[in-house]
């Protein structure tokens, strides 16, 4: 099913009597709204003969040929929320960004509180990766040539924290800390989907790196203020389609 | 200069003097000490707000006037300061270390803080003195709670010896003198209040965060209760001072049997290679000329504030009220108003901010102390709040010893050996 607008999906599931084990999936594609502006190149003039050669352009915003913005941060805001026994292993599974070409990758990189998050780097040349968090012990690691550094986070962040190197300016990524498996970013498409939600109401909270807290939304034609990016929605059982999620180009203008 | 210095006199753009809230201070437990504050015959010293933390989190009159409150009530006032038990904080040397200067016991003198370190790191400990915009690097900001030169990692606080090193030896190099003529019950009370006043900024900060994660319905205000406001926020501040004896880096001896020249061209080969990375910074000359123009953390928080700032007035002042609904027109005069208290706040509260070089190996001078053992803690943990990482879990111990070895060479080598550099050198840089 596919449903017009937030409003919609809360509208339709009043009506829905939600038992305790019923689990479902939300997902929607963000669209920038406006013409998109041009990245701009980045000027990588330090280890210039690595990593000059990559014609490196900004990733703060990632719009795609159709309109779709990528690096879109998705995530369950309830704290102690239920989750479903086939996503309590993936907190084992590595998170992993990557300094690759100069950049992270992946630009935007989803890690649960516990869950072992592998700092690599299948450059050439030695980086530095600085984990901004607010709540958890600031780390500032040397990243060897094909070397790698793991770490862990205690607390979950209310903002997603960058990651910065000192010795490659440009370089900026992000790492969302949550408690909780349910959490996505974007894909270059613009879609995104999380699984095995517990159904019933649930608050989300919409962030982009430029910007910020996502305060509104046109859902399915329809304009949606959002306080601090946040949205209570009812999950249903089975799918939940939010379709297309337009986001107004001023928001990103700063 | 002149912008940093006028702030001193005037007055802060908002000006938020709490009046204690009975229902704050009683669940902390506090009710003698609110009815004693402001009994002075004298104007009372005030803390300043964290007005730039304020700004950044877009906080109300209203909320920044429930911070003060809260932070007075746990901390009380630069006259009269309070240490909860939470804190584990002795509040006869806090008392020894605050207030005005002063004598009330024949060879004892109070008011230290203010005699020896207020013009530089300022009453409120936010290294906004009168003197520090005419300092490089400026006055520690004890708020964020970021320490540098320490013997526990990176992240972590310093132990209480460590704090007493920096004000026994000073920092070198830079305008923090040596305290080491002053007695040990009077450093030690002065350790004592940079904590306290570190405690203080720290707890200021986090209140001021939590707005952000409050519920709607919490409408935003802050829980007054004791949960919230002693075991959550204040504990886990204190907490982080309370472990730091147990955060020491472990650092095994360096081998007796060493055979320095060798450690030195291993260490030189290290700094130079792919792995430790040091050249990136320190440059292949070691004059801290390679990445020269990055900013540590507290210069940074104004430039990225300062940035977002101004990239919003300028896309606010392009934008058209024209065709605003009377809702969407009152949302853009909050946020205009926003813009232009925070770029007050930044005038008025921040100073300039200055780039932080990486050292200059060649001059011997080491601001964390010249010991190799503090050469070893620097290279470990990196530099906590500076761009210097850590060579922690990368770098096996013995290997930073070979570094710390050959960074201790690095002024005694032949300078011809910088070869094409040479003239670097006798630029002094
Ligand atoms: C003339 C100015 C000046 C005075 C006076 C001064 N300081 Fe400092 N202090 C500085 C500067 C500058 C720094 C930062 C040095 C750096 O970042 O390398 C600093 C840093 C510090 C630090 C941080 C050390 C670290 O490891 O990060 C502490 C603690 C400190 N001072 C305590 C004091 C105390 C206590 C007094 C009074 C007894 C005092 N200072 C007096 C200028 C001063
Ligand atoms: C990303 C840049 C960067 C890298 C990489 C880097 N440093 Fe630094 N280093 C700095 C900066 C910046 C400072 C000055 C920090 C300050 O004063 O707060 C510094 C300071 C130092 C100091 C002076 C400590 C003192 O007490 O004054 C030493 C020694 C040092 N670095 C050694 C090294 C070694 C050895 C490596 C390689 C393992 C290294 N650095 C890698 C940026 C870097």
């Amino acid at each position: 099913m596919k449903f017009g607008s937030f409003a919609a999906v809360a509208l339709l599931l009043c009506s829905t009597v939600v038992s305790a084990e019923e689990w479902g999936t939300l997902k929607g594609r963000f669209k920038f709204g406006g013409a998109a502006p041009q990245a701009a190149a980045l000027k990588a003039d330090k280890d210039a003969e690595v990593c000059g050669k990559h014609k490196l352009v900004s990733e703060e915003l990632v719009v795609g040929a159709d309109g779709g913005v990528a690096n879109v941060v998705v995530f369950v805001r309830d704290k102690d929320v239920k989750v479903h026994p086939d996503m309590a292993a993936l907190k084992n599974v590595k998170a992993v960004m990557d300094n690759k070409d100069c950049r992270f990758e992946p630009h935007v990189v989803f890690v649960q509180t516990g869950q072992p998050f592998v700092i690599k780097n299948s450059d050439t040349v030695g980086h530095n990766s600085n984990v901004q968090t607010i709540k958890n012990p600031a780390e500032n690691k040397i990243i060897p040539a094909n070397g790698e550094a793991t770490a862990t986070f205690k607390l979950d962040e209310a903002i997603p924290a960058a990651i910065t190197c000192n010795i490659h300016p440009w370089m900026k990524a992000w790492v969302v800390v949550r408690d909780n498996p349910y959490a996505a970013v974007s894909k270059p498409d613009g879609s995104f989907e999380i699984k095995n939600l517990p159904a019933g109401e649930l608050e989300f909270q919409f962030w982009h790196e430029k910007a910020g807290y996502l305060g509104e939304a046109t859902v399915g034609g329809k304009a949606e203020k959002m306080a601090r990016g946040r949205k209570k929605l009812k999950i249903a059982a089975g799918e939940n389609d939010l379709g297309e999620i337009v986001l107004d180009g001023k928001m990103f203008q700063k | 200069m002149t912008k940093a210095m006028s702030k001193h006199t005037s007055t802060q753009p908002v000006s938020v003097r709490p009046v204690l809230s009975l229902h704050v201070a009683a669940s902390l437990g506090l009710l003698v000490t609110v009815l004693a504050v402001g009994c002075g015959p004298t104007p009372a010293a005030s803390f300043r707000t964290n007005m730039v933390m304020a700004a950044k989190q877009r906080l109300t009159t209203d909320q920044e006037r429930q911070v003060a409150t809260i932070v007075e009530a746990m901390f009380g006032t630069p006259d009269e300061p309070v240490a909860l038990p939470e804190t584990g904080l002795d509040e006869a040397k806090l008392l020894l270390a605050a207030g005005p200067v002063r004598s009330d016991i024949v060879g004892r003198k109070n008011g230290l803080y203010r005699e020896h370190c207020v013009h530089c790191h300022g009453i409120t400990g936010d290294g906004l003195g009168p003197t520090a915009a005419f300092l490089n690097p400026y006055p520690r900001d004890y708020r964020p709670g970021v320490f540098k030169f320490k013997s526990t990692e990176r992240a972590d606080k310093p132990t209480h010896a460590d704090l007493k090193r920096i004000l026994h030896n000073g920092i070198v190099g830079t305008s923090m003198p040596s305290f080491a003529l002053l007695g040990d019950a009077q450093v030690d009370a002065l350790v004592e209040y940079v904590k306290y006043l570190s405690m203080r900024g720290e707890t200021e900060i986090k209140l001021m965060q939590a707005y952000f994660e409050l519920d709607d319905d919490a409408q935003g205000k802050l829980p007054e209760t004791r949960e919230f406001l002693v075991d959550e926020v204040l504990a886990g501040v204190a907490e982080k001072w309370k472990s730091a004896a147990d955060a020491a880096i472990p650092v095994p001896e360096m081998p007796a049997d060493i055979d320095l020249a060798a450690s030195i061209a291993k260490g030189k080969e290290l700094f130079h290679g792919d792995k430790a990375n040091c050249v990136k910074c320190h440059g292949v000359t070691a004059l801290g000329d390679g990445q020269a123009n990055d900013y540590d953390d507290w210069n940074k928080a104004i430039v990225d504030f300062g940035r977002e700032i101004a990239g919003s007035r300028e896309q606010a002042a392009k934008t058209s009220t024209a065709e605003m609904s009377p809702d969407e027109l009152a949302e853009h005069k909050a946020t205009l108003a926003w813009l232009e208290k925070s770029r007050q706040v930044l005038d008025g509260d921040s100073l300039r901010p200055r780039t932080i070089p990486p050292r200059n190996l060649r001059q011997a001078v080491y601001r964390g102390g010249r010991r190799p053992l503090d050469l070893y803690y620097r290279i470990h943990a990196g530099i906590h709040g500076a761009p210097m990482p850590a060579a922690k879990g990368t770098i096996p111990p013995e290997e930073i010893w070979h570094i710390v070895n050959y960074i201790r060479s690095l002024p005694y080598e032949f300078d011809g050996e910088l070869g094409a550099d040479r003239s670097m050198v006798a630029s002094g840089r």
